[in-house]
């Protein structure tokens, strides 16, 4: 029975087995393909960025920043790391962006809100400037310490992250649970109210 | 992944059959649906088209795209338009890890449950677009709805889940199929029955089903998020809810239910067999419970699935050390 199977599905992607190899001899190797795909994320990313920073409606610019998490999820998958890829849009786009949406929806509805005027010219400087600041920090690290030479990416097993994460750096990890969950106290902390006392009806 | 010609192909090929599942899946369920609906409540349901009125969905899908879209005054028309392709693209790549047999995997990743996680996700931003972006009242109570019940149904979902990855020490739908035997007995959900039945529970909390339907309520909502939805925008919206449903009875499927390996003879049928009857129990379940209370929707939730998740969860991990360090 799976013989058979094995053989049909053989038999139908031989001609695309030989259309492979012919194509694969014509190009010289997959960088050009890595290359494209790298421009094209550059692209989703810089595009939802310029529509985060841009647009004058707040839902829209979190459109924009769904947008930019898409294209920097698209780039942990070209580093061969889709671990890290899945959790971006795991955490970033399905509880991050949402819960700002909701905190947005919840807030002040309105057409003529805050976001509509443009800041001052000070401030947009500002801005700037504090905008430039990681890059100011990131550039010359990254041209000092820059790999002379392209390394394709291995990927890594997802289940030897989890291993490294509770053997080798198990004091990082747990410090940054222990960090998550204060913040999370403090959380539910400052929104504790205390309920008033209920009157008997 | 090697980029290669025959894996394009393939990926083209799996994401038409998707599609083409997905159409299939809709018009089949909605007869189903309608069908069973009327034999609990005692009447005949859809009988007048074709026989036993099996055309009744066709013809209901036909008069949907022939339906004029209608925009409604003063929305956001990009988000407006938006919000339908978010809810329906995001569902053709979900479809992609799943085994449905020995052969028919469009594409083994190695991390498949978290790619259907994550991509799910974007499921609940399209709610909350189309609620937002139709200058809606009901749109938008329908939208904040479906965001804090799906946030808070997502967390025991993922703990069950991750209790049968526990078990099985890999995130890979292939290799979890794999693990078990062909026999119900060999299968997790005789490893695993709490976190199936939180699995099941909170998996009609996900798809917005009633008796969980609090976002599209139509007694007080009229449908909540896709009120001002009409014609293409609105089948949109219906195809990937039916889309989202059966996703999840695959899932279902292969963590609990031993995926295409069943008694006799194993195979892709086993997988739609199984999934298709956790359809039926879905529709079953609608049809014979009301609508709960929105609080009461979140405190079945907060107060008894996720303690009892994070137990089974904890559980399992205390077991399987013990275990592990007797043999």
């Amino acid at each position: 029975m799976n013989q058979i199977i094995e053989t049909i599905l053989g038999f139908l992607k031989s001609p695309l087995n030989a259309l492979d190899e012919s194509l694969s001899q014509s190009l010289p190797d997959q960088s050009y393909a890595a290359l494209a795909a790298f421009a094209f994320y550059c692209l989703v990313v810089l595009a939802g960025g310029l529509t985060a920073v841009l647009s004058r409606n707040l839902v829209r610019a979190m459109m924009g920043l769904i947008l930019t998490f898409l294209g920097v999820a698209g780039f942990y998958l070209l580093l061969a790391c889709p671990f890290l890829a899945f959790m971006q849009l795991l955490i970033y786009v399905g509880a991050v962006c949402v819960l700002v949406f909701f905190a947005v929806m919840l807030t002040k509805n309105s057409a003529v809100g805050q976001e509509q005027n443009l800041p001052s010219l000070s401030h947009i400087i500002l801005g700037f400037l504090a905008g430039l600041a990681p890059l100011a920090i990131l550039t010359p690290m990254i041209i000092k310490h820059a790999p002379n030479y392209q390394i394709t990416p291995e990927p890594t097993k997802t289940s030897l992250l989890g291993r490294g994460l509770l053997s080798s750096d198990v004091v990082p990890f747990e410090l940054i649970s222990i960090i998550l969950l204060v913040a999370m106290a403090g959380a539910v902390f400052l929104v504790w109210r205390k309920k008033p006392d209920k009157k008997p009806n | 992944m090697d980029l290669s010609i025959v894996s394009f192909v393939q990926i083209i090929v799996s994401v038409l059959l998707v599609i083409a599942l997905m159409v299939a899946n809709a018009v089949v369920m909605v007869y189903i649906e309608r069908k069973m609906a009327g034999f609990i409540q005692r009447r005949p349901g859809p009988y007048e088209v074709g026989p036993y009125g099996t055309i009744q969905a066709v013809c209901d899908s036909m008069k949907l795209l022939a339906k004029q879209v209608f925009v409604p005054g003063n929305v956001d028309w990009l988000l407006y338009f938006l919000a339908p392709v978010t809810a329906f693209l995001p569902v053709l790549l979900l479809y992609l890890p799943i085994p449905f047999g020995p052969y028919l995997t469009a594409m083994n990743v190695d991390d498949g449950i978290l790619l259907i996680l994550a991509f799910a996700g974007l499921g609940v931003v399209s709610n909350l677009l189309a609620g937002w972006a139709s200058n809606n009242k009901y749109g938008v109570l329908g939208a904040a709805r479906a965001v804090s019940q799906s946030v808070a149904y997502e967390i025991p979902m993922i703990m069950a889940l991750l209790s049968v990855v526990f078990l099985t020490g890999s995130l890979n739908l292939t290799e979890i199929v794999d693990s078990q035997g062909s026999w119900p007995w060999q299968w997790n959900i005789f490893a695993q029955p709490f976190a199936f039945f939180i699995y099941l529970v909170s998996l009609i909390g996900e798809t917005n089903r009633a008796p969980f339907d609090l976002p599209e309520a139509e007694s007080e909502l009229t449908a909540g998020f896709h009120t001002e939805y009409s014609g293409m925008g609105f089948a949109l919206f219906f195809l990937s809810e039916y889309a989202n449903m059966l996703l999840v009875s695959f899932v279902c499927a292969t963590f609990f239910l031993g995926g295409w390996k069943g008694p006799f003879l194993d195979g892709f049928w086993w997988t739609f067999i199984k999934a298709y009857a956790i359809m039926v129990f879905m529709v079953w379940i609608r049809w014979t419970f009301p609508r709960v209370r929105f609080d009461q929707l979140l405190n079945i939730n907060w107060k008894w699935l996720l303690p009892l998740s994070i137990l089974n969860l904890w559980l399992t991990a205390a077991i399987l050390k013990i275990l592990s360090k007797i043999y």
